[in-house]
């Protein structure tokens, strides 16, 4: 069965692991994740899900003290669409060897050509217009339309350059001022071809390609990537690729990756303002409430392994691999034990995540633990932590240790499957008389070398 | 055909890169990464008879020591092949698969091969020319399960005394 799901996995991995854009769309998005974690912090502070935080520092600071940390999360991921084009323009043009801020640049460029710069209010005096970016558009909502833009833009930039159609300088010339000539004719043609999409739109009833892409693209992606449907596949696909060695999440995320994005901003930007969360599935949920302990949930494993394991060879690795798993690194498990290649625990590594999912699912549509805000906590947040964190609810964290325990169940019997099988083999090696388990390099003599 | 490995310290199952200083040690049976070879070598007529294992900063900071000692042990426990690896693009584990194969390969009757991803440009560009270095995936890449097809079938080959020049060059580096 195994060689059957190779072969059909395989190319799949291969094509999704291999595509240019793809690689740059995920890559891209790694520049804004410290910023949104900074950012995150400051929203944190601003409503620390403690009751009468918000009094308390009123009292001491005044009115309107939040609106200080709320401009620096504006600042990080407010403008998402704006980050995510540059990362990715930058990481397509590393990708196709081509000059990588000048076509970041140019894709940002590209991005704001389609955007809406004259914006229209109500005032005390009546209407009238200002001359601005609305974070409407560099926000979640723009997310989808920066990624095409930016490929786009940075696709057509090149082409012109390898076609030689640049200003050459003279030698002696400054490898700068000369680079910055060299750009100008693709920037030309990059730039000439969004006034016309831009222009283009206008004459459609969808106005902008804000508005065309959000409905006919991001709308129902994020509403196909908000199921449980989606998540399984996500979460299962996640898991199974591992069998066969491959990180599995770097895979899926290719796909998975900007919509569970623009999930988790969309709840940012909803707690931001007060307003009901929308979205179960955001980074956060996936990341906190369906993996302890890194991919596969290997907390429970590690924890059975160290518990309640007789072989040496497990419970030395569980107590060995039991810090680094609270922090969410398994890359001990994941080779050392290993599940690469393990047919008895790639069942539990598949159904811990899937169970937890499920369940993580209904308690939070049944209301026993919030929605996730969207804040950004580093992936390496220990369980208990993160569940608090990211819902503001001390039951998430307890719900947490929870599904912990309970994945130690699931875990179990497989465990003990692989741990009956090496005691064995220990037992074995001591018994026999001419073998000794364990090799030590003080036995050696002086024949030997 | 009886195989040894030589493993650091996350694939022979004693931890992570928190524990580079794991000294020298190994086990009479396949331990850690040997079982993903379980299969494919039971095919070829093989077995795992033992695993070596010395933790990447042990060897980095004891050379000397850790080459002098490990090919005293394989002359000991006298497998028919040597396998070193799968270093995936574990930079320090990879030269000491390197190293270790050929020191091996120089100062015993006994064969041995490594395998590594090509991120290891520099121990591959050293050594490739001295033994044969299977090409594998990196750490989380595609390709795994043909890479360890393809260094147990050269070790095969070579415990049987074919001519492997071939088909080294189009699995090795």
């Amino acid at each position: 069965m195994f060689k059957l799901l190779e072969k059909l996995l395989m190319p799949a991995a291969e094509k999704l692991g291999k595509n240019k854009i793809l690689i740059a769309i995920r890559d891209g998005f790694l520049i804004s994740t410290p910023l949104l974690i900074v950012g995150s912090i400051f929203l944190l502070l601003a409503n620390f899900p403690i009751s009468g935080w918000e009094e308390f520092w009123t009292k001491i600071l005044g009115e309107g003290w939040d609106m200080w940390f709320v401009n620096v999360s504006r600042a990080t991921f407010g403008i998402i669409a704006l980050l995510s084009c540059l990362g990715t323009g930058y990481a397509y043009a590393r990708e196709i060897k081509g000059d990588k801020i000048q076509s970041a640049a140019v894709a940002l460029v590209s991005f704001i050509i389609l955007m809406p710069t004259c914006i229209s209010f109500e005032g005390v005096k009546g209407s009238g217009t200002i001359s601005a970016l609305a974070f409407e558009y560099v926000g979640s909502n723009g997310i989808f339309l920066a990624l095409i833009v930016s490929v786009v833009s940075v696709k057509i930039f090149n082409w012109a350059y390898e076609k030689g159609w640049t200003i050459k300088m003279p030698n002696g010339v400054p490898p700068a001022v000369a680079d910055s000539f060299a750009a100008l004719i693709p920037s030309s043609i990059v730039i000439g071809f969004f006034f016309l999409i831009r222009i283009g739109f206008e004459f459609t009833t969808f106005e902008t390609a804000h508005k065309f892409i959000y409905t006919v693209l991001q709308m129902p992606l994020q509403g196909i990537g908000n199921t449980l449907g989606a998540q399984m596949v996500y979460s299962t696909f996640g898991s199974l690729f591992w069998f066969f060695g491959i990180n599995g999440p770097a895979v899926t995320n290719t796909i998975f990756g900007p919509i569970m994005k623009v999930l988790t901003i969309e709840n940012l930007e909803a707690f931001q303002a007060g307003l009901p969360l929308p979205n179960i599935f955001t980074g956060p949920f996936s990341d906190f409430f369906t993996c302890y302990g890194g991919g596969g949930s290997t907390l429970s494993l590690v924890i059975v392994m160290m518990l309640f394991c007789k072989s040496k060879r497990i419970t030395q690795l569980g107590k060995l691999s039991i810090v680094p798993g609270i922090f969410g690194i398994n890359e001990p498990i994941i080779f050392g034990l290993p599940i690469v290649l393990n047919p008895v625990l790639i069942v539990p590594f598949i159904v811990v995540p899937s169970v937890n999912l499920i369940l993580s699912t209904f308690a939070t549509n049944l209301g026993i633990i919030p929605y996730t805000t969207g804040v950004a906590l580093p992936w390496t947040t220990p369980i208990g932590f993160s569940g608090y964190l990211a819902t503001g609810s001390l039951v998430a964290g307890l719900w947490q240790i929870g599904l912990l325990i309970l994945g130690c169940f699931i875990y179990y019997p497989f465990i003990k499957m692989l741990d009956k099988k090496y005691l064995k083999d220990e037992e074995e090696a001591t018994n026999s008389e001419s073998e000794i388990e364990d090799i030590s390099f003080e036995d050696l003599s002086a024949e030997d070398f | 055909m009886k195989v040894l490995m030589i493993f650091d310290q996350i694939q022979s199952g004693q931890g992570g890169k928190e524990n580079p200083n794991l000294p020298l040690g190994g086990k009479t049976m396949a331990i850690g990464s040997a079982s993903m070879l379980g299969p494919i070598l039971k095919k070829l007529g093989g077995v795992v008879v033992a695993c070596l294992y010395c933790g990447d900063g042990y060897f980095k900071n004891n050379k000397e020591e850790v080459k002098f000692k490990i090919t005293a042990m394989v002359k000991k426990i006298n497998p028919d092949v040597v396998i070193c690896g799968p270093a995936f693009n574990y930079a320090g584990y990879a030269e000491m698969c390197a190293v270790l194969a050929h020191e091996i390969n120089e100062k015993t009757d006994i064969p041995a091969i490594a395998g590594m991803s090509k991120e290891n440009e520099r121990t591959i560009l050293d050594h490739k020319d001295l033994i044969d270095i299977v090409v594998m995936p990196k750490k989380g890449g595609i390709g795994l399960t043909e890479s360890l097809e393809n260094i147990c079938t050269l070790a095969k080959k070579i415990v049987d005394g074919e001519d492997t020049s071939e088909y080294a060059k189009q699995i090795c580096y």
